[in-house]
């Protein structure tokens, strides 16, 4: 059985069809590509899984569960994390303190335990400052921990990004455009990363617009143009396909046109 | 927390200087100033709970109305004692909270903003229409509290340590709460709602939950103003007390929940005092300071050390800069 199962899944934004009878399948700890060009539906499909958006029809399991009408933070509850494709950050912490927010769900305390101070309340403290430090450790960012996140480069707030989200120890983990505005060096950092995480035992969605790199990663491709999959196989497949080929570059005639 | 030796003298002096307030200040009309202080620092403390949400009200003194009134009619009409009637006038406020919270806590920014300035009329004209509340005039002849021993608050050096006792209860509720997961999940909703959510953090029952307690601690300063006062009246809980209970908490500074609050009660109440400004050119010359506060400083007053800071450091880093050009 698929971690994640989509089947007709269908979104209409006013009379646009943002992504329209939709099957897919996620396998247990896969890497899997979502690549498209410019409003294909990747992003809105992202936003249906994780809650922000409701779809107009379909069905979306996760571990055998209907997930379709849980809200945002029902769905992290039950382990799909994400990351954004703008820098979504908690701008004005610090990386440390941005990754222990991000230990909400596996923070365990009442208030009174910490005002008190009870041995139980400080262990649980110590216990999460030493798993923020694990997961920066990882992720390469531990010596910027005390850094305010809005100071940080560009490719560092993406890597907090993601640093965020395994906080809250997903088994599954979408990461929307991650590669996005990275130079080549950056980019090739997060693609070892990814390929960490997932061999940590996390399954990936990957959305990207580097087809580049989502080749290097992926195992499986799943090509979405105008709401549809249009393709699905494994890089070199999908490298071939006559329609993936036509989607990102056009009808023949058509390229020729744009190179005349 | 950790403090140095400076820090903890001046927390020893400042605390000396707070407790033995009454004997340094011999004026009962400074004293009745301080006493209002405390309860406004307390009102813009609780409303300070909310605001780390990211949620700005102006109900606020609805909640603190609710309160006065319902502890004036439990002790007036039940025969209850104070001391009694001081805690139920918190739960009740608070079982209110919760079920207008309920409905108008999932309302998104502007929207809440009205709907809770909308409460606060409308519990105003409640007060006002409803006889058996007091109508316009509002109810007279609240009984002081109920002697404890030889302290038979008469005097108001003993409303003073009354009001500094539940002023202490709610810094330690706060920083209690600010320092524990809740205040974390808080300040969270404040700087991102939507990365809050993915971290499994429900938005809706964080807001409730600080929703609720900033009206219990405003019900419970609610009862003390009304035993204290003597008199309720619909007018003192006006929309525009509950702006002047938001202006606390985001004049004093937006990152500072706990002292934030406390400076901003201050400024606010004892300027307008000192300047000796009549009551009707009060509200012109606050919402001037606020006006100014949000152009030049929208961090707050508290943001003012930051920002003389990286001021500085930008101008010697331009300097730098300069001189490398050379």
């Amino acid at each position: 059985m698929a971690l994640l199962e989509v089947r007709n899944l269908t979104k209409h934004f006013g009379g646009l069809a943002a992504i329209s009878e939709l099957d897919l399948d996620i396998f247990d700890s896969e890497i899997l590509g979502v690549i498209g060009p410019n409003g294909a539906g990747k992003s809105t499909f992202f936003n249906i899984v994780s809650g922000f958006y409701p779809p107009t029809r379909g069905r979306v399991t996760f571990e055998g569960r209907d997930i379709i009408g849980l809200r945002a933070h029902q769905i992290a509850q039950l382990g799909i994390g994400r990351s954004f494709q703008s820098s979504t950050l908690f701008m004005d912490l610090t990386v440390f303190n941005n990754v222990f927010i991000g230990f909400h769900m596996n923070y365990k305390e009442a208030a009174w335990m910490s005002f008190l101070h009870t041995p139980s309340a400080l262990r649980e403290e110590r216990k999460t400052k030493q798993r923020v430090m694990e997961i920066l450790e990882f992720m390469g960012l531990a010596e910027l921990k005390d850094q305010v996140a809005h100071n940080l480069p560009h490719g560092h707030q993406r890597i907090l990004g993601v640093c965020i989200a395994l906080a809250t120890q997903p088994k599954l983990l979408l990461l929307d455009e991650p590669l996005t505005g990275m130079h080549p060096e950056e980019t090739s950092t997060m693609l070892h990363l990814i390929k960490r995480i997932q061999n940590s035992g996390v399954t990936i969605v990957l959305v990207e617009h580097n087809m580049e790199a989502v080749m290097r990663l992926c195992e499986r491709i799943i090509v979405l143009n105008h709401g549809k999959k249009i393709a699905e196989g494994t890089p070199q497949g999908i490298k071939d396909n006559r329609d993936v080929i036509e989607a990102y570059l056009g009808t023949e005639e058509e390229s020729e046109t744009l190179v005349a | 927390m950790k403090l140095n030796l400076k820090e903890i003298t001046l927390s020893i002096v400042l605390g000396i200087i707070i407790l033995t307030l009454p004997l340094i200040i011999k004026s009962p009309y400074q004293m009745h100033l301080i006493i209002m202080l405390c309860i406004n620092i307390v009102l813009g403390l609780s409303f300070a709970m909310l605001f780390s949400t990211g949620l700005i009200t102006i109900g606020a003194a609805a909640f603190w109305a609710i309160g006065a009134y319902g502890s004036a009619l439990l002790v007036m009409n039940l025969g209850l004692s104070f001391w009694l009637a001081l805690p139920l006038a918190s739960i009740i406020t608070g079982i209110i909270a919760l079920v207008l919270g309920s409905i108008i806590v999932r309302a998104p920014g502007v929207a809440f903003v009205v709907q809770t300035m909308v409460i606060n009329m409308i519990v105003g004209q409640a007060l006002g229409q409803i006889e058996f509340l007091g109508g316009w005039g509002g109810i007279l002849g609240i009984p002081r509290p109920n002697p404890i021993g030889s302290i038979k608050f008469v005097s108001k050096t003993h409303y003073y340590y009354l009001i500094l006792f539940l002023l202490l209860l709610t810094v330690a509720v706060s920083y209690a709460l600010y320092s524990s997961r809740t205040g974390r999940a808080w300040r969270s909703i404040r700087l991102n709602p939507r990365l809050a959510q993915t971290l499994g953090i429900n938005l809706f029952r964080y807001r409730l939950l600080a929703f609720i307690i900033a009206s219990m601690s405003a019900g419970l300063v609610g009862s003390f103003y009304a035993h204290y006062f003597g008199t309720i009246e619909p007018g003192t809980f006006s929309v525009f007390k509950s702006i002047y209970i938001q202006i606390y908490s985001i004049l004093g500074g937006l990152n500072f929940y706990l002292i934030g609050p406390i400076i901003g009660a201050l400024i606010m109440t004892l300027v307008p005092e000192f300047l000796r400004v009549g009551k009707e050119i009060e509200p012109i010359l606050t919402g001037g300071i606020l006006i100014m506060l949000v152009i030049f400083l929208p961090g707050g007053i508290l943001s003012l050390p930051e920002r003389t800071r990286s001021f500085t450091a930008g101008l010697l880093s331009r300097r730098e800069r300069e001189e490398s050009l050379h």
